[in-house]
């Protein structure tokens, strides 16, 4: 999976200190990868989409926490 | 003399007529100021915030309350909380500056998430990349340490210990005095919320605030309508002390325009206000027309912040006509409040006098000054009493 183009854009939101972009982005990564059947790295990324969407409100948080337990990655 | 049981350099006698005044080092000594760091502010109920500093649900504010990091906080229900501004994790600060608050409290450092009520909602990664739980780390547990808080007259006040009656226990005594002031207050915010940095122990803001025998020597414009001989003092031992006025004089504006009063208040408030230190760090106005308090916030031994907001009985968006004298009230306030720093400020430099033996109380004009004494050597004594038992 190539992540060149995504994760410049993670770089540019972490420095402008997008949360909401970076729960989007984030999750866009996790995502894939899992859709791609790499759950280790695809619920690495969805934690990160996960906290950040915690931290401002987003309603996304309820469906990334339920993939994340169905992956038995959160309880 | 009937002395307390504590040391000499404590010793307060229980007259005011051959007491002594608390000695320099609880003025300009570390170690004292750590000790009453204890003894007199966290095991009280201490002011620490105005609620309208977070008017917003979701608003936090940080706040170093001397030398302890605390975080106050409105809810998304609107309700005040404070919490030690600490993460459960590694200690790391949680909320470094001011912010409204969407979602949850993210520590920066890895990023562990809590609820606006304190409870720890997420631990990303704590079980390895991408797993966020772990067998050890129990939420439950692990809330951020909450802070007993009781909002009164727009004052956010703290029992850092956890061990102090309830607030409306500690407060009786003047909620009862001031039981016709219990009002709803509007803080107009902008140049009537304002602070001074001082270069003072907080205890001596208190000292000056609570005695009128200095009036009429650093207030001297009161000497004309507000004299002396006008003022009563305000005694309630191990509560508060102050000064009223049976003389009191509204602001007016230009063209004769006044504050409206408070509603329902008796006839005495016509002409009388009263000016508290509630201890230990909260200075009171109650007046007619307005109030006001100030927060003492101790920042080492000699120095204090001194935040000030004055409020009304009426929502001054609604009286825009009344701006103008909002602002000079203010202006009046900020002048008053002026004239007392160069005095607390000496007196601190006149703490470094070796020689110096805590003070001669004058017993007929400092009556009030004396009992804030005694309250803080009691609880001194109660501290150290405490301590030996343990």
């Amino acid at each position: 999976m190539n992540l060149d183009g995504i994760n410049a854009a993670i770089l540019a939101a972490h420095s402008a200190g997008d949360g909401v972009s970076l729960a989007g982005l984030y999750r866009r990564a996790g995502d894939e990868f899992v859709a791609a059947g790499s759950i280790d790295e695809g619920c690495f990324f969805l934690t990160q989409a996960y906290v950040y969407s915690l931290e401002y409100g987003l309603d996304s948080a309820a469906s990334i926490r339920s993939v994340l337990v169905a992956h038995g990655r959160e309880r | 003399m009937d002395a307390l049981q504590i040391p000499e350099s404590e010793m307060i006698s229980r007259q005011i007529e051959t007491a002594r005044g608390l000695a320099n080092d609880h003025y300009i000594g570390s170690d004292r100021y750590d000790e009453e760091r204890e003894a007199l502010l966290f095991s009280a109920w201490s002011g620490i915030a105005f609620a309208s500093d977070v008017p917003h649900p979701g608003d936090a504010m940080p706040i170093d309350f001397a030398g302890l990091p605390l975080l106050l906080l409105r809810d998304h229900d609107g309700e005040i909380n404070v919490f030690q501004n600490t993460c459960r994790h590694r200690g790391m600060i949680l909320v470094e500056e001011k912010c409204n608050l969407r979602g949850t409290i993210r520590c920066p450092y890895h990023s562990w998430c809590y609820n606006l009520d304190g409870t720890l909602r997420a631990t990303p990664h704590v079980g390895g990349p991408g797993v966020n739980y772990d067998e050890n780390v129990d939420r439950r547990n692990l809330s951020l340490f909450p802070i007993k808080t009781h909002v009164w007259r727009d004052v956010v006040f703290v029992n850092i210990s956890g061990d102090a009656p309830e607030f409306d226990d500690y407060a009786d005594a003047i909620k009862e005095r001031w039981k016709e002031h219990e009002k709803p207050l509007f803080a107009p915010g902008g140049s009537s919320s304002f602070e001074f940095d001082v270069a003072c122990n907080w205890k001596l803001a208190v000292e000056n605030y609570c005695e009128s025998y200095h009036l009429p020597w650093i207030h001297p414009g009161l000497n004309s309508y507000s004299r002396l001989e006008d003022h009563y003092h305000i005694e309630e031992p191990g509560c508060f002390s102050g000064q009223g006025t049976m003389v009191y004089r509204q602001i007016e504006g230009e063209r004769g325009e006044r504050f409206p009063d408070f509603e329902g208040l008796s006839e005495f408030w016509n002409k009388g206000a009263e000016y508290i230190a509630f201890y230990p760090n909260v200075l009171f106005a109650a007046q007619r027309d307005h109030a006001y308090a100030i927060l003492l916030l101790p920042k080492g031994p000699g120095r204090t912040v001194e935040r000030v907001e004055i409020n009304y009985p009426f929502d001054p968006k609604d009286r825009p006509d009344l701006s103008k004298l909002i602002e000079s009230n203010a202006k009046q306030w900020y002048g008053v409040l002026e004239e007392d720093l160069f005095v607390v400020e000496g007196m601190q430099r006149g703490r470094h006098g070796l020689l110096f033996d805590g003070g001669k109380f004058a017993p007929k004009m400092d009556g009030p000054n004396y009992l804030f004494h005694l309250w803080a050597a009691d609880r001194m004594s109660s501290r150290k009493l405490r301590l030996a038992a343990e």
